[in-house]
């Protein structure tokens, strides 16, 4: 039986697989680079991740019963499928460091400092393992749960904030020049590289084929509708220099956030509902690079090569994660291009290789209709 | 599928052992509820006195009868180099983990305010278990000493001040000086830091001795230090600190007295309402001015010779009245500030940035200089609306000639 | 048991049907052999077999008399045209009503152990199998596990057809098929199958069927062997088979297109497929006002999560993360837990436990001595512990309250699973803080989001989420919102009808039309028929 998600899964998946880091650690980044304008910078990128979508979906309708990988084998044989699956993986490799440090930074720095890292690697390593273990479908579902807790971590953390909150620290807009908050917006795009990528493995398991598109968009609104709330606030309560200061700008925010004077703090309940977007995030990363894996080798199933994939993809995160300075440099930097070249490369590549090998496509289309 | 399932046994039990990491007993931690920083007694160190709780004996016995020794706080200083540094000197001498997350109230002493308190904003800053709504006040007593002083009706003197602030509305004699905003002000490019200033005052009369009046020392708000950058620079009183908070914080309600038309020797009092202020930036040439707009509804609460809100004329000498004395109270602060302590803790620098980004880039390196300069205008406008319950003047029934 | 094997057929002769009958069923007790002399002129001899206290002995006293007073003169005055005897008698005389005549030993063997007369006649190789099973039943009696305050007081009793009449009462539907099978190779239970033939979903009574036919045990003695053998997910804490002792609950199951399995000796008749939140959902919800049925409901998912994970988080907010209780509280529970000698999730284990046996014990007692119990123990956990400084007042309400808030759940089965899966929670929540208690919640979770029950998705319709059907989950719609059966199934949807809104004729005295309300409703109505939404069947597909 083919596995089969719906589209409003689909649509979770993808609020969920940017929520996580964008609303945190991503701001940090980017107030550090433009201050108050970071909620600009936001817009900005989603805009453009809304470009990329646009391409992954343009490149998979052309050939909607395979993923990315399996288009570039159909188009330049089979070494050249390959190609794109090693890319694929490198790719969610290195998502898995950025993934991971918002992981440990939300948990460990703030309720568990004195646990290893390691207790949280392989905490994540166990869920991912047992969450793709059976397949996409669970993920998903895990995924429209995670959708109606963000939507409650978001009412708790206005309830708690709210109050502190000063419009004039958002004004005026554009104090480092557009150019510069054009390019700091290029943090949040790999959140956005994330999920196109993310859409171009899964998209054809999404049942309804004709409305891809629009599925595809709603959830980009929805995911932004969710996180322009964050850099927001953070400007207007934290003030844009605090919100740079720190590593996890969100959980600073809801560190200072209380209702009322009896429940001074309650990040706790908050993280518990973040915890679900983390979750997809870390469980859609090992399952990403695991398809690429299997295709790589040009295997059946995705299944064998879990743990393997998984214990690579783990090693990986520790070894970011270890050194902080190291976590937050690959975060700003390798990460940035890693994803952006990969996000914006691989499916523009294949789109162009397409048109090239126009009728390759549609022969072989006409091949399998015939059987 | 059953390998996979030992695997992942294994591997959840081996989570579990090497589990326990950072865990602490409730009853193995000590429970700062106020802190203190003074000066050390070397040269550049730092003496932290923490006040911890002793629940058994701040709550009364609510399960078995433990030691009590009736005194719900234990008080204890540390020395040390850093504030780090000290805190871990306490722990030589406490029997448990000192934990600081329910710390209410941070006290430093001015003479190290007057040095710089970037260490303390750091340190109470970067630390997970720290609250950040946690207040900060500064002190001329020594901060030891203010930290163990019994305050109020609460048992725990870091929840009476806690609890002084949250109901401190009233009195609006210090600014609610929480450490994210002293953080957040430090860091920025356009505000400074103001920190609500406290000292002990002799208002407790002794149950023992009432003939002697009150003899006992209580924790008192006492006006706002204003801060250049981490440096304490000046000290604002308690009736000059409402013109301040007009500035940095939405105010509720404030008081104001006069003397009376009639009887200058009685007073009417009245309550503001629905303050507003508004200050305006304006550029003329090179030259920054600012236009400070106050508007309020007042109610007579109070009126020491007869007062009848039906009395138009009246009311308008109130008026008149209360404004010129607000104006004067704001005066007073502005030139202050502006002239002898030179900070810009009103946040004027902000309020042009947002209306002038341009311009403030030119000026934005020299505005600790610009800021003694330029020129700031206070208008007052207060209405007389309301006389709570009373319509009639308070008169005696006897006297058959009671108008003024 | 070779003899029947080897022969199935009756002989013609008595005496070897008696040697027959003798080496198969052996000498107990309670098996009565009857010799009569049936037709006194031609000496015509039979035997009757019966179970001593499976039969009704007035009913077999009266076909025996009817046989041998009205037999004799019917066969002596009348002109009966000559046939295979047994048909005659069958069809002129005997007036039982439920009446069989049978050539296999192993049919008429069966029916001797489950309470029908057996009669042999000389001469003839066919047998009379009469109906006189009645044996000392249970009455109908209130449901002991599932009580409510309003709404039937009937409950299943151990005998199969009484359940099975209990549902038909409430269904008179001639499309309710209730379909029979034997399983046990030793005990031969019986097992009935009950659906609604269009509206239940295609392909689960043959899948119902096919997992039952696969059971090869020798004995049921209950419906919970039955359950343990054809669930989903044998090695998964959460029941995926619903049991209940309501028959109204089982007739609203199977309106919804669902199956119910009846098993003969037990009151529990099970339901598939079932989803989760069903264990939550009590029959109260539906017969009371929906107001208060919903807001019960929600009560009861607040116990839901209370008693799962109350414990942990206590134990995890007080030994990990201490910065999160209100200052206010924290002192006080400090000031509670000043001389406890434990850690708190030893305290908080030693409480559960104290309280599993206290359970635990109390069920088991006779019921006086169960009281005694409860006092015993409340005293024992509530009063002394505390005072002797064994565990903290607030352990003792947090344990209290768990165990009042598992109570609360309705069904028993899930109750148990619920208080099962909160121990492994609370060891990880005691061991890694938060990271514990949210891995192991996020496990359990993931494991809740796999299962399925006989094809449905057990958290169904929360994920996938059906938007038709949450017109019955956390809250409950009113009976004139909720118009559609649950997805899945096929035919005839919509169960009520349109425009149920009530009102009264004349609704508005201000209307032009006063009086004429009903009608312009049913205008409305009609149009609203015409644009009413068609329901998908795929309600996965809408979301």
């Amino acid at each position: 039986m083919k596995v089969q998600i719906s589209n409003g899964m689909f649509m979770a998946l993808i609020i969920n697989m940017i929520y996580a880091k964008a609303i945190g650690v991503t701001q940090g980044s980017m107030a550090r680079e433009v201050g108050g304008d970071i909620w600009i910078s936001t817009l900005i990128a989603t805009i453009q991740g809304g470009v990329i979508m646009f391409l992954v979906i343009l490149v998979i309708r052309r050939m909607p019963e395979g993923d990315l990988i399996d288009q570039a084998a159909r188009l330049l044989g089979k070494w050249f499928g390959k190609f794109v699956a090693l890319i694929t993986f490198i790719f969610f490799l290195a998502s898995y460091g950025p993934v991971m440090s918002t992981f440990v930074f939300h948990l460990k720095d703030y309720f568990l400092p004195e646990a290893p890292i390691l207790l949280f690697i392989m905490a994540a390593f166990l869920l991912g393992t047992y969450a793709i273990y059976f397949g996409v479908e669970v993920i998903a579902r895990m995924a429209l749960i995670g959708v109606f807790s963000i939507i409650a971590l978001n009412i708790l953390l206005m309830l708690g904030s709210l109050s502190e909150f000063d419009i004039r620290e958002l004004r005026p807009t554009f104090q480092m020049g557009f150019l510069r908050t054009v390019w700091a917006s290029r943090h949040h795009n790999t959140d956005w590289a994330m999920a196109t990528i993310m859409a171009g493995i899964i998209l054809p398991m999404v049942a309804d084929k004709k409305s891809w598109g629009k599925m595809g968009f709603a959830g980009i609104g929805y995911g932004m509708v969710f996180i322009i709330m964050w850099p927001i606030l953070e400007a207007g309560v934290l003030s844009p220099e605090t919100a740079a200061q720190y590593i996890v700008s969100c959980m600073q925010m809801a560190r200072s956030a209380q209702i009322g004077y009896f429940i001074h703090r309650y990040e706790m309940i908050m993280i518990a509902f973040f915890a679900l977007s983390i979750l997809t995030q870390i469980m859609m990363s090992l399952l990403c690079a695991s398809v690429a894996m299997q295709k790589m080798l040009g295997l059946k199933d995705y299944r064998k090569v879990i743990i393997p994939t998984a214990m690579i993809l783990s090693a990986f995160g520790y070894w970011i994660n270890f050194d902080k300075n190291r976590a937050i440099d690959f975060l700003e930097g390798w990460w940035v291009y890693i994803s952006l070249g990969v996000a914006v490369g691989l499916p523009f590549l294949i789109l162009v290789m397409g048109f090239l090998f126009k009728k390759k496509l549609k022969k072989e289309n006409v091949a399998e209709e015939a059987n | 599928m059953k390998r996979h399932l030992k695997w992942s046994l294994l591997l959840i039990l081996i989570l579990l052992l090497s589990g326990c990491a950072g865990k602490r007993e409730l009853n193995d931690l000590a429970l700062v509820m106020a802190v203190g920083i003074d000066k050390g007694e070397e040269e550049n160190a730092f003496k932290v006195t923490a006040q911890i709780a002793r629940p058994a004996d701040a709550r009364g016995q609510t399960g078995a009868p433990s030691g009590q020794t009736g005194e719900p706080i234990l008080t204890i200083v540390g020395q040390g180099e850093s504030l780090f540094d000290a805190i871990r000197d306490l722990s030589s001498f406490t029997t448990r983990n000192v934990f600081w997350a329910h710390n209410q109230v941070i006290v430093i002493n001015e003479d190290l305010a007057k040095e710089g308190i970037a260490q303390v904003i750091d340190f109470f800053t970067r630390n997970p278990e720290l609250r950040m709504r946690t207040w900060v006040v500064i002190t001329p007593e020594k901060a030891s000493t203010l930290v163990s002083t019994v305050t109020g009706l609460e048992v725990i003197p870091g929840e009476a001040v806690n609890k002084l602030f949250r109901y401190g509305e009233i009195s609006n004699v210090a600014p609610n000086s929480q450490i994210m905003d002293v953080q957040a002000a430090y860091l920025s490019q356009s505000s400074q830091p103001i920190i609500a200033r406290v000292s002990l005052k002799e208002v407790m009369v002794s149950n023992k001795k009432p003939e002697k009046g009150p003899t006992i020392k209580q924790v008192d708000l006492a006006g706002a230090g204003v801060f250049q950058e981490d440096r304490l620079v000046g000290v604002l009183k308690p009736e000059e600190t409402r013109a301040l908070m007009l500035f940095t914080e939405r105010l509720k309600s404030g008081v104001v007295t006069t003397p009376c038309k009639s009887k200058p020797e009685r007073t009417v009092s009245v309550e503001l309402r629905d303050q507003m202020f508004q200050v305006t930036p304006h550029i003329k040439g090179s030259e920054i001015s600012f236009t400070a707009e106050y508007d309020a509804f007042a109610m007579v609460v109070e009126a020491g010779c007869p007062f009848s809100i039906d009395d138009q004329e009246q009311v308008t000498k109130l008026e008149q009245a209360v404004e010129k004395k607000l104006k004067k109270e704001i005066d007073t602060t502005i030139n202050k500030v502006q002239k002898e302590y030179k900070t810009d803790v009103f946040e004027l620098g902000k309020v042009f940035h947002n209306e002038y980004p341009g311009y403030w880039k030119q000026i934005a390196d020299d505005w600790e200089e610009v800021f003694p300069t330029v020129d700031i205008k206070v208008s007052v406008n207060v209405e007389v609306k309301d006389s709570v319950l009373l319509w009639e003047e308070t008169n005696s029934g006897k006297k058959e000639n009671s108008a003024n | 048991m070779t003899a029947v094997e080897e022969k199935d057929h009756f002989f013609r002769d008595l005496q070897d049907n008696e040697n027959l009958m003798t080496e198969i069923l052996g000498s107990s007790v309670d098996l009565v052999k009857r010799r009569i002399t049936f037709h006194e002129h031609k000496n015509v001899q039979a035997i009757c077999y019966y179970t001593d206290g499976l039969v009704d002995v007035i009913q077999i006293e009266l076909f025996i008399s009817d046989l041998l007073y009205k037999g004799n003169w019917l066969l002596q005055h009348s002109t009966l045209p000559t046939g295979p005897p047994l048909t005659l008698l069958k069809e002129h005389m005997l007036t039982n009503a439920s009446f069989q005549v049978v050539k296999e030993v192993s049919q008429a063997v069966d029916g001797i152990l489950s309470g029908v007369a057996v009669l042999i006649l000389d001469g003839s190789d066919e047998v009379f199998v009469i109906q006189t099973k009645g044996w000392e039943k249970r009455g109908v009696d209130e449901p002991q596990t599932e009580q409510v305050v309003r709404g039937p007081r009937d409950g299943f009793t151990e005998s199969i057809r009484t359940n099975t009449a209990l549902v038909r009462r409430r269904i008179r539907d001639p499309k309710l098929r209730i379909e029979q099978m034997n399983i046990g190779k030793r005990s031969k239970t019986d097992v009935n199958i009950a659906y609604i033939e269009d509206i239940v979903k295609e392909g689960l009574v043959e899948e119902v069927k096919k997992r039952l036919r696969d059971i090869k045990i020798d004995a049921i003695l209950e419906s919970g062997y039955i359950e343990e053998l054809i669930e989903d997910a044998p090695r998964s804490p959460f029941t995926t088979v619903q049991s209940t002792e309501r028959p109204d609950k089982v007739a609203s199951s199977i309106l919804e297109g669902r199956v119910a399995i009846f098993v003969d000796n037990t009151p529990f008749v099970l339901v598939v497929p079932s989803f989760f939140w069903q264990f939550l959902q009590a029959s109260d919800d539906y017969y009371s006002r929906f107001m208060t049925g919903s807001f019960f409901r929600a009560i009861r998912y607040l116990a839901f999560v209370l008693s799962l994970t109350l414990t942990s988080i206590y134990v995890m907010l007080v030994s990990f993360h201490q910065e999160m209780i209100p200052t206010q509280l924290i002192l006080t529970i400090a000031s509670g837990r000043e001389v406890v000698p434990f850690p708190v999730l030893l305290e908080a284990l030693l409480m559960e436990i104290s309280f599993e046996l206290m359970r635990e014990a109390g069920l088991r007692m006779p019921k006086p001595v169960g009281q005694a119990v409860s006092i015993v123990g409340s005293l024992v956990i509530g009063q002394a512990a505390v005072q002797a400084g064994i565990v903290s007042p607030f352990m003792v309400i947090i344990v209290a309250l768990t165990g009042i808030a598992s109570f609360a759940i309705p069904n028993y089965a899930a109750s148990f699973s619920i208080r099962l899966i909160r121990f492994p929670l609370l060891i990880a929540a005691g061991t890694l803080g938060l990271l514990g208690f949210s891995a192991m919640f996020a496990l359990l979770a993931i494991h809740a989001l796999t299962l399925r029950s006989f094809g449905e998705s057990y958290l169904a319709p929360a994920t996938p989420f059906q938007p038709n059907d949450q017109k019955d989950s956390i809250i409950r719609f009113p009976w004139w919102k909720m118009q559609t059966r649950p997805e899945g199934v096929t035919g005839d949807e919509k169960r009520v009808g349109d425009h149920q809104f009530p009102q009264p004729p004349n609704t508005d005295p201000y209307s032009k039309e006063g009086g004429k309300g009903k009608e312009k409703d049913q205008k409305d109505g009609s149009r609203r028929k015409k644009t009413r939404r068609i329901i998908k069947l795929k309600g996965e597909d809408e979301e």
